[in-house]
């Protein structure tokens, strides 16, 4: 085992191999305030990538119902379970929370506990395990999002749903939807598990990938990753796993005319809840300074953007705004102890958060910096109890070259897409 | 989503989970009502595209706040929002690199 460094748990942990970091790493930030459900993503990934026959299971984009739903079924309730199984007396976090970038290596301070990679090895599952995890069923793998897959029709009518809905789940309590993809994580669960190396990660974009060659269908990655993201394919006997729509993050996709695009999910996000990027990062892992970066600005300034489980220690690449009307409790172990403050940020956005938010789905081009031309106060008013102002601010949005991709403003005309490019994306 | 009515004996349906939640249901679906109305609001949706989200059951969070407030307290929820959220609409101007390729 080696030691790294895991900003995102403020410390350093043990990790199979030693730490080797991308010049650029593949992030999204996914504001879950906006999501309805429509399932659009998991079905633009599911018609590019996992069509075929051996990959009817496969959902490498998937959006669930929480805390209800889970893909494979309760996924995140059992790994955690493992994990304090391993470590009953861990799980805490300790020292304050670190204000507006003021410390990229600790921001959300310690993590105290242990982490996949650090459980003894009778934790384990099995004597060739090398991290905490578990094999899901069959059964656990059927049900993309359970009671809300989809909507059925009555019993032995075919090709007709309930109008009404009344046969859909009710949930009397909150409950929000998680969209979820691989993390592409820093210290990837599926790399370290897999005795055949027939996992890697790109030094270029630090996406993570399966080697379809070297792969021999062992099932290590599958009963490692805690976000069960590796899936096996019977039929070709290997694993896959979503590959982050590489052509396009690339440029070498024809639709991206050579400039990095974003991936197929975020493209047809129709409630515009994600964005993704490519960031930079120091020497040590963490975040390099980047302060116009949009991604950098939502995760380490605004701090509204926070990682999934941080507390498994992969040091996952995926952020989310938390879901404002939910309980802190809930939240904290989901997203850790940022929470209260990013709730607080997004609920009363300054200028500046106001205006990155409107960079969210302008472009399917990946951005590398935003700037902002303030402008005139729009709007003044109160607002469920409390001040409102709106500014006709422009925010501009450059691509990888330094090239402007778009502006957005204000109080300007509505475009409204011609018929002939009704449903292109 | 199967077919049949779980069956309470089968150890992999969940049948019960314990999470901390208000107890006040109406002020936890005010709030998801209220945020789904203002996102929306801001994205350029008008009073009838909103009320169509909410009324639309295979959006299940907006469609059970509609059917836990009712029809009249979501369309004022949304009027509110608008009030405020869609007064304005965002125009977004491409550069020509950014235009689709023909």
């Amino acid at each position: 085992m080696s030691k790294v460094k895991n900003w995102q748990l403020g410390r350093e942990m043990d990790y199979p191999y030693e730490a080797r970091f991308p010049e650029r790493q593949f992030a999204f930030v996914f504001n879950i305030n906006r999501c309805i459900a429509c399932q659009t993503c998991t079905m633009a990934c599911k018609s590019t990538w996992t069509f075929s026959k051996g990959q009817e299971h496969m959902w490498w984009a998937n959006v669930e119902t929480k805390p209800y739903g889970g893909y494979p079924k309760n996924w995140d309730a059992k790994i955690l379970q493992m994990l304090q199984k391993a470590d009953p007396d861990g799980g805490y976090w300790q020292q304050a929370l670190s204000d507006a970038g003021s410390d990229r290596t600790a921001p959300y301070g310690e993590y105290e506990g242990r982490t996949i990679f650090e459980t003894n090895d009778t934790a384990l599952q099995t004597e060739s395990s090398r991290v905490l995890g578990y094999l899901p069923t069959d059964d656990e793998w059927n049900s993309p999002n359970i009671y809300e897959d989809n909507p059925v029709g009555p019993k032995g009518v075919r090709n007709e749903l309930h109008s009404s809905g009344t046969e859909l789940p009710v949930h009397d309590t909150w409950f929000f939807y998680l969209a979820r993809i691989c993390n592409h994580c820093s210290y990837p669960a599926c790399l370290a598990a897999c005795p055949r190396n027939a996992i890697y990660k790109r030094p270029e974009d630090g996406i993570v990938l399966i080697d379809q060659e070297q792969c021999r269908g062992y099932r290590k990655c599958v009963e490692a990753c805690p976000y069960k993201k590796s899936m096996y394919r019977g039929n070709t006997r290997v694993s896959e796993k979503c590959i982050a729509c590489y052509p396009r993050v690339e440029g070498t996709d024809p639709e991206s005319d050579g400039e990095p695009m974003e991936t197929r999910c975020m493209a047809a996000c129709i409630g515009q809840i994600r964005m993704q990027g490519l960031v930079s990062l120091s020497e040590d892992g963490s975040w390099a300074v980047d302060r116009q970066n949009p991604l950098y600005y939502l995760v380490h300034v605004a701090q509204v953007a926070l990682p999934l489980y941080p507390q498994l220690g992969t040091q996952p690449n995926g952020y989310y705004i938390p879901p404002r009307w939910v309980q802190n409790e809930y939240l904290e172990q989901m997203f850790g102890p940022g929470v209260e403050r990013a709730v607080e940020r997004y609920s009363f956005p300054d200028r500046e958060l106001l205006a990155v938010l409107q960079l969210f789905r302008r472009s399917n081009k990946i951005i590398y910096r935003y700037e902002i031309e303030e402008g005139p106060l729009v709007y003044e008013g109160s607002y469920r109890g409390r001040d409102v102002r709106l500014y006709n601010d422009t925010v501009i949005a450059f691509g990888r070259r330094g090239q402007e991709l778009f502006r957005t403003q204000i109080e300007e005309p509505l475009y409204v897409r011609p018929a002939v490019h009704a449903n292109s994306i | 989503m199967p077919y049949n009515d779980p069956d309470p004996q089968d150890p992999n349906v969940l049948v019960g989970v314990s999470v901390p939640a208000t107890g006040d249901v109406d002020h936890a679906m005010r709030e998801m009502a209220y945020a789904f109305a203002e996102e929306f609001a801001g994205l350029g949706y008008d009073e009838e595209q909103l009320l169509s989200l909410f009324r639309r059951p295979f959006y299940a969070g907006a469609h059970r706040t509609f059917q836990v407030l009712g029809e009249a307290e979501i369309s004022k929820i949304i009027r509110e929002s608008l009030g405020v959220w869609g007064g304005y609409r965002i125009v977004v101007r491409d550069t020509k690199e950014d235009s689709c390729p023909k």
